[in-house]
């Protein structure tokens, strides 16, 4: 194929050919041309098809408003749909195919449903599926599933990789057009720390697509010039390819890079990014949007609208038709007349809304001023268009203006609501911007080029200033203010057919007008009833219009009628933009125990608790379940010693002149009188009275504490005591500070932990019953001199000490442990072996901490001090908290040993039936007990400390499993405590 | 003596790798004690720290030297600072401890840290990437310090030299980190 | 948001863990007479204003200070930063 609509002039490089494909058609386009431009270079005009009707679609305009030329880019995995040809930029190798049809782009099965659009109006959906009620699922949902959606995915994971950044600025330019260079330019040249980004990847804005001069040379070269400049100023950043589509808080802007979408790979580097900006004043310079006019048919290809169709002359070197005729309501539609004109291309007519004088000579052009389009002729590209005084003309594009609107989006992104001003017909920016923004050039509704040039000059003096800097920005760039009139003009009321409103969604004049007769004033239901403004493009193009519709059938004016609230983003930004490189393992960090390496080498198996990974089990060669590898684990610690890593346990270094009385305030039982070198079990409640967190701390000195959390509550626990200390007792001297990463801390468990731990713990440390007792701890060292922490505390119910050494030893203690206990048949226990153990001994863990659970439910009601004021104290008294049938945590061993019990199962009295009312409490953990060689659990039942041996039943009605248990209590074993003494 | 030895093993095993423009590595027997600042003591720990080190409490977010240069105190909060200096042992804590007597409480934090370095032209390009601190050399000179947040982890960095900065992160979670520096390394290149 | 901390300047609020209404920081004493419905309304009432509204916003990826931050609910205007325990302590003086 030719490219048989290309012309001369342009900015592409026509000194290389790039070749791509549209449905499996092959075209050649250059460097510089988006797929749009090399499409219409090509006489494809035709891009797509609608979202509802299928009706054949072209670009319509040249910039990310566009709504038709909608099509999937690239192939299998890579593929994505729903890409602007528009802003698509061309390169080697482009693979594109449309949308939306079934069959060809030119024969489409679906474009029936055009002859039924009497039943697909304003509220389809609303009314034809109401009834008959059956027919939803086997019916109308499949059938809307299928048709709804454009574009397609692969279904495959999204092969690219993406990632996201921080950037930092005094000054944000967003929009590389006249008013944006002139800002960037002015507040660069100043020393200010400047980012400008446009979304297009040529810097210049609408100079690259008009033949206006600035500075005596023409626009595009200035801008050209401009981005050189401002790229070699070591303040300035200059980013091509980046949208800013959002304006946060406090001078936060989203900003999305396209890095590698316009190379043919991108070689395993991010495709984009998307940047998190943190400006101290921005300068909203995103320009404006032409808007069309609504007339019959106005939304066959070759429909563009004027400003497009003067781009794609200007800087593509392509004109969409060979004989083009204009519709305007303004000078500006005049520009595309005589620019066309001045490159050979036929001009057709010019038709003005206005009356009066021909705002320029045209040769060969008939001009019809106070005229109007009515109607289109060409199903799959125009060939003529209709006059409402009867004439017919021939052409094949009709370019259109109804004016422009300022892309004031981002300024409404904060609850600002725009302004109207009556002389542009349009809105501009009201007062409330969000704060540090200005606007300035054609998003202000400064539509002229010099005026443009100045205000973006104007607006970075006035940002700098505000931040105290000296504006150093030398002259303003000159250039000429080119003839701007407008006078609104929305429809044409005599057209008969259907005239579009809104392309991508498929909204006609006629849909406005009935959604407005069903009583759908406001303007966000319009847009909910008609989807008028939904999807890609967000009604850039259409809003406007409809809006002035609204007004007309309302009586009201347009600002009366009011407008939609803008939101970001700006344009669509890709899931894997949001995702950045949180994928797979990336998505979030994991924390290793010291021991980790170590236990790779057992070939542990591990299991995710938070951000840790911790040893779950050891499996030995033989074992082919995990119960087996537990069950042993257990029964060697309980026979003779075992190692567990609990480094993962929250440690909190408390010191202070007050540190023993904010321990006192802090936990339920008293702190003051305990003795250094002890070690003391506590209990944390919330202010509300639910037990919040427990663990042991240690007194190392008069003034210096180490507190334990559990694993999951280090963070919160830690957050709770600085609120305490910094809001509550702000008079008490005390510090906190973590340690949990810094020390590596192993719990030796078993009645021949001692001897284990005799042989690592340096002989001057005696460690002996009657030297270091139940609950003593102290500073010890190990190994020859490398400092230890000892506690003899247990989890387990053995004798049992926690050894913790500096991180860094923590591989080779667990070695020399190991080494140690070799004989003594020492085993590694992960948290299942760690769990069974606790059960069996009836210590309360995650599962009875549920933050629904109070002391008394704990059975730990009378460590609740009376005679001190403590965090849950008071609230922990509500009547309601101390019923005289409350929960309690007790144990249960099932009646017929063979059964397994299940956590989750409540508790019903026998005879009774399963259901709430007879609901006495639940199961919180159950296990197998190798000691007891049945299945055991802990629960709470109401009253439970004065039911035992009762018979309840648990019930499991999601397993299905109703089997009787007896309330025992939770220490399964050794209760008197003898083990941990000896 | 015992029969096991103790093998102290850094929180990357002495990591080292550069890349054009980028050096990262880990930056071993560093100590870190935590010094806080007891309630109405301020003035007893400022003649402390110019006597035994010839310097002055660091404000929060920025850091002092001593007068030998050897140590560096990061001032992490209006009560809080980080003593940093070269040491191999676990004793760091006594070092300070006999400099500073009962004008403070310290806590040994070496190993709840691992320590990069990452420096070269391009340090902060790759940075930029999962650092939300401003670290344009103006904003961010020697002499400060920032604590914040790099993919979900909590990361103290402060520069070092041009173009060099430190980074302390949590060792238990060093891989991941690593990770993120080396992902951010290879994503600018 | 951005919240301008007293002592590290300008700091992106997703360093920060948001607590709620600064009312938190008066606790009832525990010996009043009336201290159960005291707790009770200083744990479970709050004002729910729009407009200015003090609030407890603590550090926790920076210097671990709580801080009292009156923020417009409405438009997200930050009008003063305080560090919570300069405020606590003004609160007991004035006790």
């Amino acid at each position: 194929m030719t490219q048989k609509n290309r012309i001369t002039g342009g900015l592409v490089d026509r000194s290389t050919t790039l070749n791509f494909s549209f449905n499996g058609n092959r075209f050649q386009g250059h460097p510089g041309d988006t797929l749009a431009s090399a499409l219409l270079a090509n006489g494809q005009i035709m891009m797509g098809r609608s979202f509802k009707y299928h009706r054949p679609r072209g670009a319509l305009s040249a910039g990310s408003e566009e709504p038709n030329a909608l099509v999937q880019l690239r192939k299998g995995s890579h593929q994505e749909p729903n890409t602007r040809a528009t802003v698509a930029e061309l390169f080697e190798g482009l693979e594109a195919t449309s949308q939306n049809h079934r069959g060809s782009l030119e024969n489409d099965f679906m474009e029936i449903t055009d002859l039924f659009s009497r039943f697909l109006s304003a509220g389809f959906y609303y009314k034809t599926f109401m009834w008959p009620k059956s027919f939803w699922e086997k019916v109308y949902e499949p059938i809307i599933r299928h048709s709804a959606g454009l574009g397609r995915i692969s279904f495959e994971p999204d092969p690219d990789i993406y990632d996201k950044g921080f950037l930092h600025c005094d000054l944000l330019v967003i929009g590389g057009g006249p008013a944006g260079l002139s800002a960037a330019l002015a507040a660069g040249r100043s020393g200010a720390r400047v980012i400008i980004a446009d979304e297009d990847f040529m810097i210049g804005g609408r100079l690259n697509a008009e033949t206006l001069e600035v500075d005596g040379i023409s626009g595009s070269e200035w801008a050209a010039r401009a981005a050189v400049e401002l790229a070699a100023m070591d303040n300035v950043r200059l980013m091509a390819r980046t949208t800013v589509y959002g304006a946060y808080d406090h001078g936060i802007y989203g900003a999305l890079e396209r890095v590698t979408d316009h190379l043919v790979t991108s070689n395993g580097k991010p495709r984009q990014i998307l940047w998190r900006v943190y400006s101290r004043r921005a300068v909203l310079c995103a320009g404006a949007t032409e808007r069309p006019i609504a007339f019959g048919n106005n939304d066959r290809p070759g429909v563009m609208l004027a400003g497009a169709v003067r781009a794609y002359a200007n800087r593509w070197g392509v004109s969409p038709g060979k004989r083009v005729a204009i519709f305007t309501n303004n000078d500006d539609g005049w520009r595309t007349a005589s620019d066309l004109s001045r490159q050979g291309v036929n001009i057709s007519a010019v038709i003005d809304t206005r009356d009066g004088e021909p705002r320029a000579q045209i040769p060969g052009a008939t001009i019809a001023m106070g005229g109007r389009v009515m109607d289109t002729r060409g199903r799959k590209a125009i060939h003529s268009i209709k006059l409402v005084d009867g004439r017919t003309i021939d052409a094949d594009c009709l370019a259109v203006s109804g004016g422009w609107n300022p892309n004031i989006h981002l300024t409404g992104h904060q609850r600002g609501r725009p302004a109207w001003r009556e002389d542009i017909s349009t809105f501009v920016p009201g007062q409330d911007l969000p704060a540090g923004m200005s606007v300035a050039g054609a998003a202000n509704g400064t539509f002229t080029l010099a005026a443009a040039l100045a205000e973006g000059h104007a607006a970075s003096d006035r940002a700098l200033s505000d931040l105290g800097m000296t504006p150093k920005g030398g002259d303003i760039a000159k250039a000429e203010d080119e003839a701007a009139n407008v006078t609104a003009f929305w429809h044409v009321s005599e057209s008969k057919a259907r005239a579009w409103l809104d392309q991508q969604n498929d909204v006609t004049v006629k849909d406005i007008k009935l959604a407005h007769r069903e009583s759908f004033r406001s303007v966000e239901h319009l847009k909910r009833y008609t989807t008028l403004g939904m999807a890609t493009d967000q009604g850039k193009t259409a809003n406007m219009l409809a809006l002035a519709l609204m007004a007309e059938c309302t009586g009201k004016t347009i600002p009366e009628t009011g407008t939609t609230i803008f939101r970001p983003p700006y344009t669509p930004i890709p899931m894997g933009a949001l995702a950045g490189r949180s994928r797979g393992k990336d998505f979030r960090p994991y924390r290793l125990t010291p021991s980790h390496k170590w236990a790779e080498e057992q070939g542990a198996i591990f299991v995710t608790t938070g951000m840790w990974l911790r040893s779950q089990w050891f499996p030995q060669p033989g074992e082919t379940h995990w119960r087996e590898s537990v069950d042993r684990e257990v029964a060697a610690t309980r026979g003779s010693v075992g190692i567990c890593d609990v480094t993962t346990l929250g440690k909190i270094d408390i010191q202070g002149r007050d540190a023993a009385e904010f321990l006192n305030k802090v936990y339920v039982n008293g702190f003051a009188t305990l003795d250094v070198g002890k070690v003391r079990y506590g209990l944390m409640l919330r202010e509300d009275g639910m037990a919040m967190d427990d663990g042991t701390t240690a007194r190392l000195g008069k003034n210096h504490f180490v507190m334990t959390t559990t694993t999951a509550n280090a963070g919160p626990v830690f957050r709770h005591m600085e609120f305490c200390r910094q809001c509550l007792w702000p008079d008490m001297d005390v510090h906190l500070i973590s340690t949990t990463d810094g020390w590596a801390q192993f719990a030796v468990a078993g009645p021949n932990a001692r001897k284990l731990l005799q042989k690592v713990v340096d002989s001057d440390h005696s460690i002996t019953n009657e030297d270091f007792p139940f609950m003593a701890c102290g500073e010890i060292t190990v190994c020859g001199g490398t400092t230890a922490r000892l506690f003899r505390i247990s989890f387990s119910g053995e004798l049992a000490y926690e050894i913790a050494v500096p991180a860094r030893y923590g591989d080779s203690l667990i070695r020399a442990l190991m080494a140690a206990g070799e004989e003594f048949n020492v085993v590694a226990y992960g948290t299942e072996a760690l769990g069974v153990m606790r059960i069996e001994k009836g210590h309360a863990a995650g599962n009875e901490l549920t933050g629904q659970t109070t002391a008394a439910n704990l059975g730990m009601g009378r460590m609740v001090s009376k005679k001190k004021d403590c965090i849950g104290n008071v609230l922990s008294e509500r009547p309601a908290l101390n019923q005289d049938d409350d929960l309690r945590l007790v144990g249960f061993k099932p009646v017929n040993k063979s059964e397994a019990l299940a956590s989750g199962a409540h508790f019903i009295a026998r005879g009774k039936s399963a259901v709430m009312a007879n609901d006495e409490g639940w199961m919180s953990s159950v296990t197998f007990s190798p000691e007891l060689g049945h299945s055991i659990g802990l629960g709470f039942i109401k009253s439970g400390q004065e039911r035992m041996g009762e018979i309840v039943r648990a019930v499991d009605l999601v397993h299905n499993k109703d089997i009787e248990v007896e309330i025992v209590s939770p220490h399964f074993i050794d209760p008197e405590g003898d083990r941990l003494r000896v | 003596m015992s029969e096991y030895t103790m093998t102290a093993l850094p929180a990357l095993g002495g990591y080292q790798a550069s890349f054009d423009g980028v050096t990262l590595q880990e930056v071993t027997a560093t100590a870190i004690v935590s010094i806080a600042i007891p309630l109405g003591g301020d003035d007893a720990m400022a003649k402390a720290l110019q006597d035994a080190y010839g310097t002055a409490i660091p404000r929060a977010g920025h850091t002092s030297l001593a007068n030998d240069g050897a140590t560096r105190f990061l001032g992490m909060s209006s009560e809080q600072m980080f003593a940093v200096f070269d040491h191999a042992g676990a004793h760091a804590l006594d070092v300070i401890a006999g400099n500073l007597k009962d004008a403070g409480y310290y806590t040994l934090q070496s190993d709840n840290w691992v320590a990069l370095r990452i420096s070269g032209p391009r340090s902060r390009d790759a940075l930029e990437r999962i650092c939300p601190i401003d670290l344009n050399s103006a904003a961010f000179p020697q002499g400060k310090v920032a604590r914040t947040t790099m993919e979900h982890l909590g990361v103290i960095i402060y520069p070092d030299d041009t173009d060099s900065f430190i980074l302390l992160s949590g060792s238990s979670s060093a891989g991941s980190f690593l990770h993120a520096l080396e992902t951010s390394i290879h994503n600018i290149l | 948001m951005i919240i301008n901390h007293p002592h590290l300047g300008p700091r992106d609020a997703q360093e920060f863990v948001y607590l709620g209404d600064a009312s938190l920081m008066d606790r009832p004493d525990w010996q009043d007479e009336n201290a159960a419905d005291n707790f009770h309304d200083y744990l479970y009432l709050r004002d729910n204003p729009d407009g200015e509204h003090r609030e407890l916003w603590y550090h926790e990826q920076g210097d671990r200070s709580w801080l009292v931050v009156t923020r417009n609910t409405l438009t997200h205007e930050i009008t003063r930063v305080e560090l919570a325990r300069d405020v606590a302590i003004a609160m007991r003086r004035r006790k």
